[in-house]
């Protein structure tokens, strides 16, 4: 019997997400065990009057690919993923991993070597998705793996999956039209700014957000979603901040850290766990050290952290500030092979001051938001 | 012999002889998501061989529902990842590996027609890369529970067969098929200068005409397992009438009893037991789907039995089998059509085949020739 969760994920991110129509081209990207979402997917697609097709990997080929691959075949790009990708009108990425620890000890030289390879493509995607010519979600199929990261059952899992993307309830597509009128008004408020102070345990600091612009993710690119986000000025971080929740890359932890930051760059880091890998990342190259991204997190249905940071940058009551390379679409001008989203927990004693002025307290905005529909988004449903 | 060395072995197979994939070979595998086990031996064998795997992985229920919902465009069009596939590998796998084999028996024949058409110029493109030997392409079968059910066994059953089939429980695989592919080869030649094959059996009398075409030996390259020598008959010299012994089952339906008249080359009646219907629809296909597009001689005498699937019944020793549809370029065969569908007349008793009215065949098995 099919969960009548995917049914309504399915239609929210055809209908919502993707605003999918007829005779456009969508794949839906998978990995074998999101096949239950893939079909329902794949239905509404059909539904639309779209022309749909899947394309679904199979656990443990990228393994054998990592491991037993020459130089030539890790850097390998087929024609047909070139000519693929300038064909599609929209694009579904379900995550769905059957062991999320799978690649731990590939050796991590031919990793980023893939990866690199890989980039080319998804760079030329992103141009695509960026030029408005291709429409992109990326969502998730809970699979025990993920539950184990989270550290529940599948079953609870499932609920606090379906839950965050409101999907449990009727017409979630209503659930998003509002909470996108929300968020935009939120970044229309937040773009009047030109500083915020973020005040919590151990955290004191200021960033530099004057002339940015703030952006709404509001279920279009990423299912579930709720934050408002920009890039802050570049030589204007100062002062501190401690991390509660652990900070993920590339699957490896790094808890409790520490960052102190002067004209912008941060100057003193340290980690009760993993600090030498936080060095290491911090090292990578000049854009590092320099805040790409500074972030609310506004999802109230997700309430916990999960070690998957499709859910936890989006934790109501939290913000994250991301080290690396910032968003052009924001204004922002840092460059870096890093983009490391770093959760703040805001929600026990947190206040944050915008221009002096108390905007948030306890994980929470103080004032209703004002109620402006900013340009696009929400008019064209 | 445990399972998973059986896969190991049918996957060494397919990548080392049927493919022989090289350094920088782009390697499709289609498959069905049963056929995993298989098709992640294939990948690191394809990764060793110097080759680029790429998949293409079915979602169980998706063409079912596009059978059942899609509107007439979506039904004709076909997915640029197909178009590509076709146009660009070097070499590829494709693996049957249904969990139901009858899930379309509800689709409106008609429908299931149109999509067949649809996909008529990506068969083209596949045929005349594979004859100019721009692309070396293998049909396989990664036995199911679905499949064994077809075939009226239990899956352990089923998967001795198939192994059996492909000559997998053998010391040396390979070079079994290397010295049946020399024998094949030879009868290929000897049945080569012949004009007219005829066969006589119970309810059958067919001649056909062959004169100028080419007999293609099958050694486990194209499909696998294999066993047979085939050829395209002339277009307009198929007469009398053949009885098939065995159901056919083709994209998801069973046709059971079927009887065909031919005059001048074309279907002229048509009956069947089960699934009349469904064959006249097919029949109707396309200006092809009424000419016999291949004639053959099954000789794997590792398959015996019919067991409900065209790779294996095509290939029984001692039966032969005509094509509805299209035919393979290589045999001289110029009947072009969106169906290729292949049934099965066992001639293991009270049969007969003559070439050019000399006996060279009776009861299954050559009596005149290298064989």
């Amino acid at each position: 019997m099919t969960d009548g969760r995917v049914e309504r994920l399915a239609g929210l991110l055809t209908d919502y997400s993707l605003e999918l129509r007829e005779g456009q081209v969508v794949r839906i990207d998978s990995l074998e065990a999101g096949a239950p979402l893939v079909l329902e997917l794949y239905r509404a697609a059909i539904r639309a009057g779209a022309f749909p097709y899947t394309n679904v990997g199979l656990s443990g080929l990228s393994e054998s690919l990592l491991q037993l691959g020459s130089e030539e075949q890790l850097r390998y790009l087929s024609p047909i993923q070139w000519e693929e990708i300038e064909q599609l009108d929209a694009l579904v990425t379900i995550w769905s991993e059957t062991n999320t620890r799978a690649l731990s000890r590939v050796d991590p030289a031919r990793h980023a070597a893939h990866i690199a390879a890989q980039r080319k493509l998804s760079n030329r995607r992103w141009e695509r998705i960026s030029g408005g010519e291709l429409s992109w979600c990326g969502t998730l199929f809970p699979t025990n793996a993920h539950a184990q990261e989270a550290e529940m059952s599948l079953a609870e899992y499932e609920d606090f999956v379906f839950t965050a993307c409101h999907v449990h309830e009727d017409d979630p597509a209503s659930h998003w039209s509002a909470v996108s009128t929300e968020l935009q008004g939120r970044a229309a408020e937040l773009g009047a700014a030109r500083e915020l102070r973020i005040v919590g345990p151990e955290t004191d600091l200021r960033v530099g957000v004057e002339g940015r612009t703030w952006l709404a993710a509001d279920g279009r690119y990423n299912m579930p979603d709720g934050e408002v986000f920009t890039s802050p000025l570049e030589t204007e971080t100062e002062g501190e901040i401690r991390y509660t929740f652990p900070a993920v890359y590339h699957s490896r932890e790094v808890e409790d850290v520490r960052l102190r930051f002067e004209d912008g760059r941060v100057v003193q880091a340290e980690a009760a766990r993993g600090n030498d890998y936080l060095q290491s990342l911090l090292d990578m190259d000049a854009g590092a050290r320099i805040l790409g991204e500074v972030a609310f997190g506004l999802n109230y249905e997700i309430d916990r952290f999960t070690r998957n940071i499709l859910f936890d940058e989006k934790i109501g009551g939290t913000m994250h500030l991301a080290l690396g390379s910032g968003f052009p679409q924001a204004g922002g001008q840092n460059t870096s092979g890093l983009h490391w989203d770093m959760i703040c927990d805001l929600r026990e004693e947190g206040e944050v001051y915008a221009d002096g002025e108390l905007v948030w307290k306890a994980g929470r905005f103080l004032a209703e938001p004002v109620r402006e529909v900013v340009e696009s988004g929400v008019g064209e449903l | 012999m445990n399972s998973e060395s059986r896969v190991g072995r049918l996957a060494g197979v397919l990548v080392d002889y049927s493919t022989r994939v090289a350094e920088g070979d782009l390697v499709c595998i289609d498959a069905g998501p049963a056929a995993a086990p298989l098709v992640r031996e294939l990948w690191r064998r394809v990764l060793a061989a110097g080759g680029h795997p790429h998949l293409r992985l079915d979602v169980e229920g998706a063409q079912e529902l596009l059978l059942r919902e899609g509107s007439d465009v979506q039904l004709d069009w076909v997915s640029p990842l197909r178009r590509s596939e076709v146009e660009r590998a070097d070499v590829r796998i494709a693996i049957e590996a249904d969990v139901n084999t009858r899930g379309n028996t509800a689709v409106h024949p008609e429908r299931q027609a149109r999509a067949e058409r649809a996909r008529e110029p990506l068969r083209r493109i596949h045929f005349a890369r594979a004859s100019a030997g721009e692309l070396r392409a293998v049909v396989t079968l990664y036995p199911t529970a679905a499949a064994a059910q077809d075939a009226d066994m239990s899956l352990s059953e089923y998967e001795e067969f198939v192994y059996r089939a492909g000559l997998l429980d053998r010391e040396d695989p390979v070079g079994e098929w290397t010295a049946l592919g020399r024998r094949f080869a030879e009868l290929a030649e000897w049945l080569g200068g012949r004009k007219t094959i005829r066969v006589v059996g119970e309810g059958t009398d067919l001649t056909l005409g062959v004169e100028g075409r080419t007999w293609v030996p099958c050694d486990g390259r194209e499909n696998f397992p294999d066993g047979e020598v085939f050829t395209g008959p002339v277009e307009t010299a198929v007469n009398g009438t053949i009885r098939f012994s065995y159901p056919a089952t083709y994209a998801g339906r069973r046709v059971g009893g079927v009887e065909l008249e031919f005059r001048g080359g074309e279907v002229v009646r048509a009956e069947a037991e089960e699934g009349g219907a469904f064959l006249r629809e097919m029949l109707a296909l396309d200006d092809g789907a009424r000419r016999a597009g291949e004639f053959s001689f099954g000789l794997n005498d590792a398959v015996a039995e019919f067991t409900g699937h065209a790779l294996f019944d095509e290939k029984i020793g001692g039966t032969v089998h005509l094509a509805l549809g299209a035919s393979y370029p290589e045999s001289g065969g110029r009947v072009q059509s969106a169906l290729h569908w292949d049934l099965v007349c066992d001639l293991r008793s009270g049969s007969e085949v003559y070439a050019d009215g000399e006996l060279v065949y009776r009861d299954g098995r050559f009596i005149a020739g290298p064989l």
